[in-house]
């Protein structure tokens, strides 16, 4: 529904094309990243440290949007019903 | 009586066909023609129970298989409260494909075309530009995808597009009874081992229905190395023995090759037998003990196959089980899908142990597989030539042969295996489905 690039997230937000890998700590036993994909969709989730905690930042590419998700917040989402996820792509479906 | 738009020939040669048939003659035609390819798809395939996937395919909620039924591309779902569902593979907005890999997993379908968005039960939930663009006419609720009828059973989807059509229990008829071979292997019955292979193949899928609903006269001829090199628990002397079966008037059909002296379950790991034993009824293990060979078809094109194999020659067989379904795409030609099944409960060991002797007989390069289809294609090729349109074939091995008045399971049966007795039965059923009015 909503095709304007600033409700996904600013394209400052972006690091340049290939350097956003690069910002991924790769001490401290990192894993990943991990590429979620299927024929609809494809994501790149990776575990970032912040100087005081640690997110989980999920990165999708061919859109170019982003988001860093905290531990209260990953928890909210294990909790949440299917219908949950229905309502976000009702709200905003993509394209 | 057939479909406007078939010519005068073909009506006349499948009204001449219901008595062939009890005759024991069956027209060559029929297995490489266009106009019996489009009365199949719209008479045929168009009511029927067909075949969809294993529910072992789609395991966890979000996973998905994209099978056919006729000209229909099915999406095959367990959505995310773990129900299963069947829908045209098709955008309702413009009609676009949604899933174009055969298999995946996925909350949500998502058109590549506009982005509408469904989730995987079917239900249209997302539009782009739905306020701006729509300005409240559009009711989500009347344009989900389009739901196909389905109902399962011991593990088999079966799909029909006829919502008249009787349950999936009637239309089996009793061949349940011998699914279970198959489908009831251990306590925990059967899954597939693997992906299928699917490949297309220049051959009609009728000819490979036959041959599963119970063609033991090919094996010691077509699969002659089986025998004469040591892989196959038969000889040529003794082949002829066992049973063939048949639900009348269904369709379905099943041959029992059994091998003089061979012990019970042969090929089974104990721990199996054992298990069976518990699972199935008193007169399955007197049917199933004997039986070297199990080959038999689900009317129309969902065909299976058991038997002892030996990995390396002359040791003694693993017992394998294939799973087949021959979809035509056009006359003379068809999709072909090959299904390893195991048991559910069987040890890893014996399930890659089955998984080996089923590739070496079955799949794109099994050995059985490429002797049946260099076969079946010239069968094809000559049933399409134009001298042949007017000849027919015999069908007449059995065609005296009794009832046997006192076989354990269900159907008819007669004695020995090797018999055209369940073929008469199949071209029967397949007349009424060509010949019934729409």
């Amino acid at each position: 529904m909503d095709e304007d690039s600033s409700e996904h997230g600013t394209a400052e937000q972006w690091p340049a094309g290939g350097a956003l890998l690069d910002e991924v700590p790769r001490d401290g036993g990192v894993e990943g990243p991990i590429v979620i994909a299927n024929e609809f969709a494809d994501v790149v989730v990776t575990r970032v440290h912040t100087r005081n905690g640690v997110r989980l930042d999920i990165w999708s590419p061919r859109r170019g949007t982003r988001v860093q998700l905290d531990a209260v917040e990953l928890d909210c989402l294990s909790y949440q019903e299917p219908e949950t996820f229905t309502e976000m792509l009702e709200r905003k479906p993509g394209g | 009586m057939t479909a406007t738009g078939t010519s005068e020939g073909v009506q006349r040669m499948l009204a001449d066909m219901r008595e062939g048939v009890l005759q024991g003659r069956v027209p060559a035609r029929i297995f490489n023609d266009q106009e019996i390819f489009d009365l199949e798809r719209d008479k045929l395939f168009s009511t029927a129970w067909c075949f969809l996937a294993h529910e072992s395919e789609i395991p966890k909620n979000g996973d998905y298989v994209v099978r056919y039924i006729a000209n229909n591309s099915i999406i095959v779902v367990r959505d995310e409260h773990g129900n299963i569902n069947a829908n045209l593979n098709m955008c309702r907005h413009r009609g676009n494909m949604m899933c174009k890999s055969e298999m995946g997993n996925a909350s949500h379908f998502r058109c590549s075309y506009h982005g509408w968005v469904y989730k995987n039960s079917g239900e249209l939930i997302g539009v782009p530009y739905f306020k701006e663009g729509y300005e409240g006419q559009l009711d989500k609720k009347q344009w989900g995808m389009i739901k196909i009828r389905i109902d399962t059973y011991a593990g088999l989807i079966f799909g029909t597009l006829d919502p008249q059509a009787p349950s999936l229990d009637e239309y089996l008829g009793g061949f349940q009874f011998y699914l279970d071979i198959y489908l009831r292997q251990g306590a925990g019955g059967s899954e597939v081992h693997g992906p299928p292979d699917h490949w297309v193949a220049e051959t009609d899928w009728k000819i490979c229905a036959e041959n599963f609903s119970g063609d033991g006269y090919h094996t010691p001829v077509a699969h002659q190395f089986g025998f004469h090199l040591g892989y196959f628990p038969s000889s040529g002397a003794t082949h002829s023995e066992g049973w063939a079966v048949h639900i009348p008037d269904k369709g379905h059909g099943i041959g029992l090759g059994h091998t003089p002296g061979m012990p019970p379950f042969f090929g089974y790991p104990d721990e199996l037998v054992e298990q069976m034993r518990g699972s199935l009824s008193a007169e399955q293990i007197e049917v199933f003990s004997k039986t070297r060979t199990a080959v038999g078809s689900v009317f129309p094109n969902l065909s299976f196959l058991i038997q002892p194999f030996s990995l390396v020659p002359g040791e003694p067989g693993v017992r394998f089980c294939t799973m087949r379904l021959w979809h035509p795409i056009g006359p003379g030609r068809m999709e072909m899908w090959s299904w390893c099944l195991v048991p559910k409960d069987a040890s890893d060991e014996y399930k890659e142990a089955a998984y080996k002797a089923y590739t070496l007989t079955f799949g794109q390069a099994g050995t059985f597989e490429q002797d049946d289809f260099e076969n079946w294609t010239r069968v094809t090729k000559a049933a399409g030539a134009t001298a042949v349109r007017d000849v027919d074939f015999p069908y007449v091995m059995g065609l005296e042969r009794p009832r046997l008045a006192d076989f354990p399971g269900p159907g008819y049966a007669v004695s020995p295996y090797v018999t055209d007795t369940n073929f008469r039965n199949l071209w029967s059923t397949w007349l009424d489905y060509l010949t019934r009015e729409a």
